[in-house]
């Protein structure tokens, strides 16, 4: 009865079958991870992923239409306009501002469209079209490119926040734990954002889907919450390992601390996974692809939490003992 | 027993008091919840500039932002449109009235010298060549006497100058000029070599504010005028929010249903606690006045998740120390103190992430990490204390009797009983067998 705890139910043998959760690995992202090779070779920008209109600006056009616009008119200008190929336009109404303060009757709708040179004049007429379906009344106000929301300097000085604050990661949890955790970690964190990038990239070349800067505080959600669920898995190895280290080997204490957290990040996931799915299945069509990106990065980072930041600690810690043993034989 | 009810009634006196300020103020939301005012600008060329050039348009594009957004939290977003125009688009609630002032308004700071006669009275002031373009950064402060001040620190050219103006009229007043008036005409006492000086005088801390938010963010490479303004509909589209509302409610219902039938009673509480949490963190938001975007309520979403997932995290270690047959107390106890490092840990390492993201990344990742950190100390609170205080108040101290409480069966707590008692001693020292 010494090991009463390794004796109890083994649900996921991690050590046994490493390799095969490797592999595993190796094929949830390597599809992505060509997609974004593809798409950095051919997009004329050589993005990794199709950029949306909040990196490279676009048209705005603004119609004077005289009467009220309510929601389902919106909803339903912007169903047309994507059946008709234009990529998540954004419909504003505006209210002019008089002098008197009082609303005037005169409503102007704002659509932004994203595009380029090329096709420029094909989306401004699908819009006429569209919008004169709904309003045949309404005027064409005026039309005018829009630069990004998100300029390349911004995102360069983001990107380069995103990497601090990464390395800051890996320097607090080799304080905390120990260097091949913190190395695990951030390898377990490459690995959930990748993959969901690489999808991103996927749904970009084959169905057209475009990323804006939403999509990057989505991925931030999907770097915090890997880096949270690693952590739990890896406190429990941490606690084990203090006192079982005499009685079980490393690899025993990795399989075991990684079934006794099986519940708890299951369960976890599972109550983030229910809000997300609600907001994606009911919610509006203009957070969809937000909600996706955290739906695959909470899925993902409870798949890499499980099956691939402890296989990492246990490959490294076989690293360094047979090292060790090599040391010693000679 | 007597700290506890203390404690439970300061978590009462707090949730109505979170309650009390969201009734109060309604929060703040962004553009693309919300919608606001929408401004088009458009760069004036003036005798001295007869183009407008794209570097001009970027450099007032920048000078715009830090004016209007000093802090990065506002959730403002301006674009360029055509060739010399930006559309800068604000939330509802901003005080669009300083938005038009900041728009127009110079900023030029300048340090003058006396212009003197034969018996060194003063005749006028003239130019010293020191002005708001030698300037590192200015701060707000306060003198010995608590009156409201601005601090300023020049660049290496800047205090140069500075040190210089400083000897040469030793003993003599010079002369703070800003936008054209002088506000200022201190004595120079003795020369300043550090490159730091104060601007004195009978300041509001609102016009040192002012006068330091103008200060930082520079003068319009280009002058601008205001030419439409219209209010604007949410960009994220009525129609889809409307949907996302119900979406979101109908979510967080299910969730809390979940944590019901799974932990039973201890789900209960966690429900309890998750409902307070969430008041304290709106009210939070309410009175410092952020402004809520769909961005920030992703890092309020993720909170939420790391909040559930805390108590989880506790329930799942309690459970396990009541399957090892100890009584409810000390179960409740050591599961809290399990738990308690893998929930400072992952919260720490996202607390760290935050405060990096806040003080280096750019706007649209600031709300983001504003918020989630906001929400992730308060999931700390509301899981270690409200969660622990709640349990203890509720099982009290003896064994477990029903253990369908916890959603546990009779025959696991008798079988991992016997298990432990052999082991009596180990689980003294906290040694979960």
């Amino acid at each position: 009865m010494s090991y009463s705890v390794f004796d109890t139910k083994k649900v996921i043998d991690i050590i046994k079958y490493r390799w095969v959760y490797l592999l595993l690995s190796a094929c949830l992202l390597l599809p992505g991870i060509l997609a974004m090779c593809y798409s950095m070779i051919t997009y004329p920008n050589h993005a990794p992923l199709l950029e949306g209109i909040d990196f490279t600006g676009g048209t705005i056009i603004q119609y004077s239409i005289n009467e009220n616009i309510p929601p389902q008119k919106i909803s339903e200008i912007r169903t047309k306009l994507v059946s008709n190929g234009i990529e998540n336009p954004v419909l504003q109404v505006l209210k002019p501002v008089t002098a008197s303060g009082e609303n005037s009757d005169k409503h102007i709708l704002s659509v932004k469209l994203q595009t380029t040179d090329e096709n420029r004049t094909d989306c401004t007429d699908t819009t006429d079209k569209v919008i004169n379906e709904i309003y045949p009344d309404a005027q064409f106000g005026q039309t005018s490119s829009v630069g990004a929301v998100l300029g390349k300097q911004l995102f360069v000085n983001s990107m380069i926040a995103v990497s601090l604050a990464i390395l800051a990661i890996i320097i607090y949890l080799t304080v905390r734990f120990r260097f091949d955790y913190a190395l695990a970690a951030f390898l377990a964190l490459i690995h959930d954002v990748t993959f969901v990038l690489g999808v991103f990239s996927i749904l970009g070349i084959f169905y057209g889907v475009h990323v804006d800067s939403l999509f990057v505080t989505a991925i931030l959600t999907v770097l915090g919450y890997s880096v949270n669920d690693t952590i739990v898995v890896f406190d429990r190895i941490r606690e084990n390992v203090k006192f079982y280290s005499k009685k079980a080997t490393f690899n025993e204490i990795i399989n075991a601390s990684v079934n006794q957290t099986l519940a708890r990040s299951v369960n976890t996931s599972l109550t983030t996974l229910l809000i997300l799915c609600a907001l994606y299945f009911f919610g509006g069509v203009t957070t969809k692809d937000f909600v996706l990106v955290m739906i695959l990065g909470i899925l993902i980072g409870t798949y890499s939490s499980i099956f691939f930041a402890s296989t990492i600690v246990a490959l490294l810690n076989d690293i360094k003992e047979s090292k060790k043993n090599k040391t010693a034989e000679i | 027993m007597k700290n506890k009810i203390i404690l439970f009634w300061v978590i009462v006196i707090l949730t109505i008091i979170s309650i009390v300020c969201i009734s109060l103020k309604p929060a703040r939301l962004g553009l693309d919840l919300k919608g606001g005012s929408r401004i088009v600008i458009e760069a004036q060329t003036t005798e001295t500039i007869a183009k407008i050039t794209q570097d001009m348009m970027d450099a007032l594009k920048a000078t715009i932002d830090r004016r209007i957004n000093p802090q990065g939290v506002a959730e403002i977003t301006i674009q360029q449109i055509g060739e010399k125009k930006l559309l800068i688009e604000i939330p509802t609630d901003s005080d669009l009235k300083t938005v038009r002032e900041k728009l127009s308004q110079t900023a030029e700071l300048e340090f003058k010298k006396p212009v003197l006669d034969d018996k060194d009275n003063i005749l006028g002031w003239e130019s010293s060549g020191l002005t708001g373009s030698d300037l590192e950064r200015a701060e707000e402060g306060t003198d010995n006497a608590g009156r409201w001040q601005v601090q300023l620190s020049f660049n290496g050219q800047g205090a140069r100058k500075f040190a210089k103006l400083t000897k040469e009229f030793r003993g003599l007043p010079i002369a703070i000029y800003f936008n054209g008036e002088s506000i200022s005409e201190p004595v120079v006492q003795a020369e300043i070599t550090g490159g730091k000086a104060e601007i004195t005088g009978s300041f509001t801390r609102e016009q040192v504010k002012e006068m330091v938010d103008l200060l930082n963010a520079g003068a319009l490479p280009v002058p601008a005028k205001i030419l439409e303004e219209n209010a604007v509909s949410p960009t994220l589209g009525i129609d889809s929010l409307n949907q996302s509302k119900f979406a979101g409610i109908l979510g967080l219902g299910v969730v809390m249903l979940f944590m019901l039938f799974y932990y039973r009673v201890p789900g209960l509480i966690a429900d309890i606690a998750l409902i307070i949490y969430s008041l304290i963190v709106f009210a939070i938001f309410n009175v410092t006045g952020v402004t809520l975007t769909l961005a920030g309520i992703a890092g309020y979403i993720l909170s939420i998740g790391m909040a559930v997932d805390a108590n989880i995290l506790i329930f799942e270690r309690t459970k396990e120390e009541l399957k090892s047959g100890r009584t409810l107390f000390t179960a409740i106890n050591t599961g809290f103190d399990r738990a308690f490092t893998s929930i400072f840990d992952s919260n720490m390492s996202t607390i760290i992430t935050c405060v990096i993201l806040y003080f280096l990344g750019s706007n649209i990742v600031k709300g983001f990490a504003l918020t989630l950190a906001v929400g992730v100390l308060i999931s700390m609170f509301s899981a270690i204390t409200v969660t622990k205080n709640f349990m203890h108040i509720m099982f009290g101290t003896g064994q477990l009797k029903n253990p369908a409480l916890f959603g546990l069966k009779e025959a696991d707590i008798n079988d991992a009983y016997q298990a432990a008692e052999t082991k009596r001693e180990k689980a003294k020292f906290g040694v979960l067998d």
